[in-house]
């Protein structure tokens, strides 16, 4: 079935607006399926306004501005259910099943499980899920239960549940990017079926070769608008990386203005470092004062290297150095001793202790491995955290309040300023930007500059891209567990780095 | 002049999270002492102090391990296994000050191993864990007493549960002694710092370099501790270590530090909180039996009290959710300053805040 011929587009969204507070995250994006039986192609970088889009959709959010005509009639969904009950489901990037349950149980769960008078007939049942896995061409018993199955069989079961709802309309929100490639095959022979059946697939997925294999139109997204859209033969590598990063970024490149202090011997040495499950083989070095990024996919192993670096997670295999020394993680107590500092990626969660005070929060890294019955002198910290405050532009009223009651961008300041107590030598940083604004952003990047100005080496995973070519002196990128290329700073461009993560190196 | 009022206004703030609970308490003495001619009595309130000395003791150590964000229900168990083996160790004929040691020791190793290292280095369930050492200390206890009750007739029972001394009963000096120890801890110590952070966010602490599992037997080794202290107490009060496990203390306890404004999810409140929370249910139940009340009824006040005194915490912390997220846009603080160690060195005038603005 080719791509729309003599059909009214099953869906169209035209003109979408949404704010939130001060972020507008769509401004007039538009999204058509031409007809039954498409695959919709949905891209953009991260914060593109993809995810609201997809929310907008499936019923999540309410758009503030834009009409949604599905099947010729003008809707407006009230919730997640009212779009389930019109034909659209969505397959959400973390697999939400229960564990628990038997293949069957989930595939059925909320709709479909077969009472007979006041029982519930599993017999029944499981020959409903039977009709609805055959369908899809699944080998797998629904009796099985869902914990002991692959990923990619569980995103199988996830796919059935939306389709046992008798969806028209499928979303699948980056259904490849924790799949190997043998995984991705069976999940394209499903994708096929379904367009066979008439069944329209909105896919999200950074990978382009993909993209070209499975789809037969494309919408791009860029700063919350579309900026391409049309059938994907229309459109080439080039042209689409060029669509989703515009041409031009309108960052500036920041990094001739730091001195060169860096050179005097290595901050770390990675060799061969694998972590289960998650990185296979990772080679890498970080001058002292040098800013290293890492790119890639969500789902590449960046998160899961730097932890292991900080011994917050296991290594299977790898030899370390610091400073020139043999290092073995541990524990991030050990790392912290022998110089390390770490910014995870979720701040709320990790990186700070919410209800806590600012200034306990600053000063938990500063006394680890002093005596725990030692009487800490707030007196005396005073004078220090006030000094650190001052110098990361930390805006508050008083040291005193809970971290949490300061915005984003202040409690990352925070977050990041804990570490500088210590004159860490090495500081990896997860997403150090993540969920700030543009001002803070601005701030957190200027301080990061000044830090390893100082002779501190620095790990940088981010998903911004721009970010990445805006603060490191080089880029490596990182692909299932590996590092496909490596950057200099004069050499990348989001371009390249988009295609290189996506596995065109 | 301005200093006092300055003053006057700060102690007033550092009662915010426990203020409901610090009303009460006062309301129901001056309510109790105009109605029940015997209630504000010298010889009725020492004694209703004196009473509560042992759900005040166990209390404090419960305040840390709630902190933490957990729980335990073994103290009941360990401090009457702590009262046998009083009765075991003064039969070897040691002086009784190195009993009363050797018996606190053995109630913090007890908390330390049994609860300390499946919660603190395991990451077992606290329910499974405290409810588990709490069914099988009660049988060691049975089994070690032979199901029979001691008559403890050395001098240091009666030392620790009933005589006085400066005119106040012994175990009133116990529970003043026990609070500046657990005030010292909770504002004055590294220790103190980490139980907040672990509470608040384990991830975070561990991240942060804190000894977790470490840092979770010492919480409970300190509970531990405390039961027996609490346990000592009740020997010498009733003149006999018996084999009977009071299987309520934890709950009231738990009841007594929530009331005093501590949550149950950790990482926020105090020892002060605590201390009011016992206040409460002391003058509650010492009041109300003045008044001829039956003591059911006093269990139905204690329980709405229990609930409402956790409602209006929500309402706080739903108010501070509202304000933060509209600055930030996102879920923002949870807990209250006041239970934040860092903050009580920050005294009249010269707060840190002074540096800042000037």
């Amino acid at each position: 079935m080719s791509a729309g011929n003599g059909h009214s587009p099953v869906l169209s969204l035209q003109g979408m607006h949404k704010r939130y507070g001060g972020v507008h995250a769509l401004r007039s994006a538009n999204l058509t399926i031409s007809g039954p039986g498409v695959v919709h192609v949905l891209l953009g970088e991260n914060g593109s306004g993809k995810s609201t889009l997809l929310g907008i959709l499936s019923g999540q959010t309410r758009p503030d501005q834009g009409t949604i005509t599905l099947g010729g009639q003008e809707v407006a969904f009230s919730s997640p259910v009212d779009a389930l009950a019109r034909g659209i489901a969505m397959v959400s990037q973390e697999t939400a099943v229960a564990p628990d349950l038997s293949v069957a149980e989930n595939v059925l769960l909320g709709r479909g499980l077969v009472r007979r008078g006041p029982i519930l007939s599993w017999r029944r049942t499981e020959r409903r899920a039977r009709t609805v896995l055959d369908r899809l061409e699944l080998d797998c018993d629904p009796r099985a239960r869902v914990g002991d199955l692959s990923p990619d069989q569980r995103q199988m079961v996830e796919i059935a549940r939306a389709l046992s709802s008798e969806a028209r309309i499928l979303i699948l929100d980056e259904p490849t990017s924790s799949l190997t490639d043998d995984e991705v095959e069976a999940l394209f022979r499903v994708v096929r079926q379904l367009k066979h059946e008439g069944v329209a697939v909105i896919f999200v997925s950074h990978r382009l070769p993909e993209v070209f294999t499975i789809g037969d139109e494309v919408t791009v997204l860029r700063d919350g608008a579309t900026v391409a859209a049309g059938p994907i033969a229309a459109f080439d590598d080039t042209s689409l990386v060029e669509a989703m990063v515009g041409e031009g970024s309108a960052y500036g490149r920041g990094g001739a203005v730091r001195p060169a202090t860096r050179g005097e011997g290595t901050a770390l040495t990675v060799r061969g470092m694998r972590v289960p499950g998650a990185v296979r083989g990772v080679d890498l070095e970080v001058g002292r004062g040098e800013i290293v990024g890492v790119s890639g996919l969500v789902g590449a192993g960046r998160s899961e290297m730097l932890e292991a670096i900080f011994g917050a997670r296991p290594i299977a295999a790898g030899e370390l150095t610091i400073d020139g020394a043999p290092f073995r993680p541990r524990s991030p107590r050990h790392s912290i001793e022998r110089g390390l500092g770490f910014l995870p990626p979720d701040r709320k969660g990790q990186g700070l202790v919410l209800g806590l005070s600012i200034q306990t929060n600053l000063t938990m890294v500063e006394t680890i491995g002093r005596s725990r019955a030692a009487i800490p002198r707030p007196e005396a910290e005073w004078q220090r955290v006030a000094d650190t405050c001052e110098r990361m532009q930390v805006r508050m009223a008083s040291p005193a309040l809970p971290v949490g009651s300061l915005s984003g961008g202040n409690q990352q300041k925070i977050a990041l300023a804990k570490w500088l107590l210590r004159d860490p030598s090495l500081l990896l940083l997860d997403e150090p930007t993540r969920g700030v604004d543009v001002a803070a952003k601005a701030e957190i990047h200027a301080h990061l500059k000044t830090i390893a100005a100082g002779g501190v080496g620095m790990l940088i995973s981010s998903s911004e891209n721009e970010e990445l070519i805006e603060l490191c002196d080089r880029i490596v990128v990182m692909s299932r567990g590996r590092m496909v290329v490596s950057f200099s700073q004069d050499e990348a461009t989001e371009a390249k780095l988009v295609s290189s993560a996506g596995g065109h190196v | 002049m301005s200093t006092s009022t300055a003053l006057l206004g700060k102690g007033w703030r550092a009662t915010a999270n426990f203020r409901p609970i610090l009303i009460l308490v006062v309301a129901m003495f001056i309510f109790f002492t105009v109605t029940q001619s015997a209630f504000s009595t010298d010889q009725n309130l020492k004694n209703m102090l004196a009473d509560s000395a042992i759900l005040w003791i166990i209390a404090m150590g419960m305040t840390f391990v709630l902190i933490s964000g957990g729980f335990d229900l073994s103290v009941g168990a360990t401090a009457a296994l702590v009262g046998i083996f009083m009765v075991k160790v003064l039969a070897l004929g040691l002086p009784g000050g190195v009993v009363l040691v050797l018996m606190v020791l053995f109630g913090a190793l007890v908390g330390a191993l049994l609860n300390g290292i499946p919660i603190g280095r395991l990451n077992l369930s606290v329910f499974v864990v405290t409810l588990a050492s709490m069914i099988a200390l009660t049988g060691v206890v049975e089994l070690w007493s032979g199901g029979e009750s001691s008559y403890v007739t050395a001098p240091v029972a009666a030392m620790i549960g009933v005589d006085n001394v400066f005119g106040f009963p012994v175990p009133i000096w116990i529970m003043a002694a026990v609070f500046l120890a657990a005030l010292y801890v909770q504002h004055l110590t590294f220790f103190g710092r980490d139980v907040y952070a672990i509470g608040g966010s384990p991830i975070a602490a561990k991240l942060a370099g804190i000894r977790v599992p470490r840092t979770l037997m010492m919480v409970y080794g300190l509970m531990g501790g405390c039961a027996a202290l609490a346990g000592a107490i009740a020997v010498g009060r009733v003149g006999a270590a018996t084999p009977t496990v009071d299987s309520t203390i934890a709950l009231q306890a738990i009841a007594a530090v929530l009331l005093g404004g501590t949550a149950l999810t950790g990482g926020s409140g105090g020892v002060g909180g605590t201390a009011l929370g016992v206040l409460f249910i002391a003058i509650l139940q010492n009041g109300l039996s003045l008044a001829g009340v039956s003591s059911d009824w006093q269990n139905v006040v204690t329980g709405v009290i229990l609930l409402l005194a956790v409602l209006s915490d929500r309402f706080n912390f739903s108010d501070l959710l509202r304000r933060s997220s509209e600055e930030d846009g996102a879920a923002g603080a949870g807990g209250a300053t006041d239970g934040d160690p860092a903050t009580l060195g920050a005294g009249a005038g010269a707060g840190p805040s002074a540096h800042l603005n000037a």
